[in-house]
């Protein structure tokens, strides 16, 4: 059962590790929004090449 | 509509689509819109490539609208000094939006700020409405950047202030911190645990017992006390009030585990429970989260103070002008308000003419005139030209304040059948808690050394973790469902109350009706052609902004009218084809001096026709009462009109209960009385006239774009004009109301079976622990299908 004097510690350092790191990510705001970038990745395209330069709506009428 | 496709609502908001929808080219094909502002918004999300936003979107956008907005606010130096900070390369500000309703739409802001070449970085959150730009005031002014949000329907707003914005996001991080903490702490903890609970044969030596147990103590103290740090002070709160509740209880058995678990450690007793203490701790805390994530959504978009506030006012001192913060202000102060610029406090007008917008107050969009000596209100809008006031009162002595109190008072003085699930939550756990010791002074009576692991295996069941997850979880649920088809839950009750209702009150103008005026009547005189009495007003009203023109718009034939222009007061007078016409008020148009209704006139002398006009109904406003009434709901109508109008309507939508001229005091009263008569009332409005009376009733309504202030005292605020949406929502929160009652029927007969054989000692706190896990499981699964019949629905509509 010797073993266990090493794997213990082992483990609540892995867990302090996680604790640091969870709290770590809330404080940078990495759970403030949890919705947005899961979108990112599904329209990622390039914006095609265009002709003339992009003009607000308001400009045009 | 077949000039559409058979497409009924608008292509971006998914509002109806009005008599003679906007046509452009949008996705794929033509599309039609309901207003230029949706048309404009596609068409520029189309030019940027960014389509995308429609297949990604799970809720409507937000209706734009063709009303242009005054942006130059937010170019002032004071506004950037104050609000915005310099960042590497440029300036960083946080502005509040009102139409962000899904992820999407977040995606949308950021991708379209991305394509002007002065934004530095961005970020918009959907959750809490906020979008941060940062930007090189070198290549652009805020405005521009500002204005592309605009156009797609995203107005912004200042939030409140930095510092309740801190607050918010500070308590925001606080409770994730504890989450993750419980979470990380009572998986080691169980971990821990569960070497103890294999080792069937107690073969284990007693100094690694002990050793495991001290390191699990170490691992659950700080779940309990800081993870656990909500439902400890609520305890103590509760108690303080005499009041048990929930937080009682959980805090009652979590303590208990975990001080028996420490009694036991030091002592070395048989068993320790602190995986059933920080199993507990956990899995409610996470519960707890669910519950107010969806509600927390909803009041971040209904965030209406910080809307209403104007920041900075400009100030006459000395012969000269100065720029102030509002704070700053003081009665006789002389205050000036550009055009476009919220009043920044109580005032009188002091000399010519001003429009104000007071739809803050009223909900109505259309301006009122003022005259010099007239009150100006705080909040309302100046519109067309810039006004001169003396402040008469700041701060908390504004009309504005005061009604924001009012509303304040409304609400705690709820009815009590709101506060019903409460009190049955809390007999059961007073209930429960008494029962415990009789358990446990039985068992001391029968087997001493069993008393307390079976007393706590008996709490850890009964312990209401299926109990208290059902209903966040159907609530959690049913918000996100509700949201979607575009009502916001802003009262943790609101739900509940929604289902129980017995009756709905509506207010007339801007709920039943809309804004538009609509012809009702016309009277031609000696023989002049009904056509071109149409013709010649549609042309006069046609760059009016006045509610009568959308009366005459489906006349217009492009015939021009020269010179036009409008008497303030009187009418519109304009030439066309050579004749001057003037249309307008009685003596105006060369009618009799007070005669009702809308007159046209030839050069001013001779009346040709006269136009009554009405207000016209909403589209789905017949449609919805059907349902209503299907839903077995009665209808009642409460509005501050004359009686004739009111009757009118009445008639229309086949209204019997009908109070017309009714003050907002007269409203309370009449919803009072129906309570008096234990009925459920549902109140729907729109004013700030409604507030008191959308605060005292059992569950209120406010429409989309309704007074701020009347959708704060709100209960649910919709998010669009459609009204198909409240039934719908009156169904899903009975739906709701059915689950939750499954999920409770659920729990209850669990723990029905499950106490007894905890009380008569078969069941290990472990065991009771799995028990209670599977049943948890079982409760959320249910709650998860509120969403799925909802999509149902939706296929079906």
């Amino acid at each position: 059962m010797n073993i266990l004097l090493l794997l213990i510690p082992i483990s609540l350092m892995l867990l302090g590790a996680a604790v640091w790191a969870f709290v770590w990510a809330v404080r940078k705001g990495q759970f403030d929004d949890l919705d947005t970038p899961a979108l990112d990745v599904l329209d990622d395209d390039p914006p095609r090449a265009r002709d003339r330069p992009l003009r607000g709506p308001s400009d045009a009428d | 509509m077949d000039a559409s496709g058979g497409q009924r609502d608008c292509y971006h908001c998914g509002e109806p689509l009005p008599a003679a929808p906007v046509r452009a080219p949008a996705g794929a094909g033509w599309q039609a819109f309901c207003c230029t502002g949706c048309a404009a918004a596609a068409a520029w999300i189309a030019d940027a490539d960014l389509d995308g936003y429609y297949r990604l979107r799970s809720a409507a956008a937000a209706r734009v609208g063709a009303e242009p907005l005054d942006l130059s606010f937010w170019d002032r130096e004071e506004v950037l000094a104050e609000h915005s900070r310099a960042v590497p390369g440029g300036r960083e500000i946080v502005v509040l939006t009102d139409g962000m309703r899904c992820a999407a739409c977040a995606w949308l802001i950021d991708r379209a700020l991305m394509r002007d070449d002065a934004r530095l970085d961005s970020s918009a959150n959907a959750v809490t409405g906020r979008i941060r730009i940062a930007w090189d005031p070198a290549r652009a002014p805020l405005s521009r950047l500002l204005r592309t949000l605009a156009t797609l329907g995203y107005r912004p707003y200042l939030p409140s202030s930095r510092a309740h914005e801190q607050a918010r996001l500070a308590e925001r991080k606080r409770w994730l911190i504890r989450l993750g903490i419980a979470g990380l702490g009572a998986m080691q903890a169980m971990m821990l645990a569960e070497a103890l609970y294999l080792d069937f044969d107690s073969t284990m030596p007693a100094a690694t017992r002990d050793f495991f147990r001290w390191l699990t103590f170490l691992l659950s103290t700080p779940v309990v006390f800081y993870a656990g740090w909500p439902f400890l002070s609520g305890a103590w709160r509760e108690l303080r009030q005499r009041h048990v509740g929930m937080d009682t209880l959980i805090a009652g058995s979590t303590l208990l585990a975990y001080v028996a678990s420490v009694v036991e450690t030091i002592r070395g007793g048989p068993h320790v429970w602190y995986d059933a203490a920080v199993m507990f701790v956990f899995l409610l805390l996470a519960a707890r989260m669910l519950e107010q994530r969806a509600r927390n959504i909803a009041t971040a978009q209904v965030d209406a103070l910080a809307r209403a506030r104007p920041a900075f006012a400009t100030r006459e001192r000395d012969g000269g002008i100065e720029t102030v913060p509002v704070s700053a202000l003081a009665v006789d102060d002389t205050v000036r308000v550009a055009s476009g610029e919220a009043v920044p406090a109580d005032g009188v007008l002091l000399e010519g003419e001003a429009d104000l917008e007071e739809a803050l107050l009223t909900g109505e969009s259309h301006p009122v005139r003022k005259r010099a000596g007239n009150a100006l209100y705080a909040g309302t809008v100046c519109r067309e030209r810039p006004a001169r006031l003396r402040v008469t009162g700041t701060g908390a002595a504004t009309r504005l304040s005061q009604l924001a109190q009012l509303v304040e008072q409304a609400q705690a003085h709820r009815p009590p059948l709101a506060r019903m699930a409460d009190r049955i939550g809390h007999r059961f756990v007073a209930a429960l808690l008494l029962s415990s010791l009789g358990v446990y002074g039985f068992w001391q009576f029968h087997d001493p050394s069993r008393a307390f692991e079976v007393t706590l295996a008996w709490l850890v069941i009964s312990c209401p973790c299926a109990l208290s997850l059902s209903v966040p979880a159907a609530l959690a649920t049913a918000h996100g469902a509700l949201a979607r088809i575009g009502v916001l839950a802003t009262r943790p009750l609101a739900l509940d109350t929604l289902a129980r209702a017995t009756d709905v009150v509506f207010d007339k103008t801007g709920t039943l009706t809309g804004d538009a005026l609509a012809l009702r009547q016309l009277e031609t005189f000696g023989g002049f052609d009904r056509a071109m009495a149409l013709r010649i007003a549609a042309a006069l009203e046609r760059d009016s902004r006045h509610p009568a023109a959308a009366a005459f718009a489906g006349f217009d034939d492009g015939a021009p009218a020269q010179d036009a222009r409008s008497v303030p007061g009187h009418g519109i007078e304009g030439t066309i084809d050579g004749v001057r016409w003037r249309l307008g008020r009685g003596e105006f148009a060369g009618g009799p001096a007070g005669g009702e209704g809308l007159w046209l006139g030839r050069d001013g002398t001779a009346a040709v026709a006269r136009f009554e006009l009405a207000e016209q109904l909403r589209p789905q406003a017949a449609g919805m009462l059907a349902r209503l009434r299907a839903q077995g709901l009665s209808v009642h109508l409460c509005s501050g009109d004359a009686l004739a109008p009111v009757q009118r309507l009445g008639h229309q939508l086949g209204i019997d209960a009908i109070r017309a001229r009714q003050t907002p005091e007269d409203k309370l009263a009449y919803v009072r009385a129906l309570q008096a008569q234990g009925r459920v009332v549902a109140m729907i409005g729109d004013g700030l006239n409604d507030a008191p009376v959308l605060a005292g009733a059992d569950v209120s309504l406010a429409m989309a774009r309704g007074a701020s202030l009347a959708q704060r005292a709100a209960d649910l605020v919709m998010t669009g004009d459609t009204l198909m949406r409240i039934p719908q929502a009156v169904a899903l929160a009975r739906r709701t109301r059915r689950v939750i009652g499954q999920n409770l029927g659920w729990a209850l007969a669990y723990n029905v079976v499950a106490l007894p054989l905890a009380a008569a000692g078969l069941v290990t706190p472990w065991v009771a622990a799995l028990g209670m896990a599977a049943s948890s499981l079982t409760v959320t699964l249910n709650a998860l299908r509120l969403a799925r019949r909802e999509r149902e629905d939706a296929v079906i509509a």
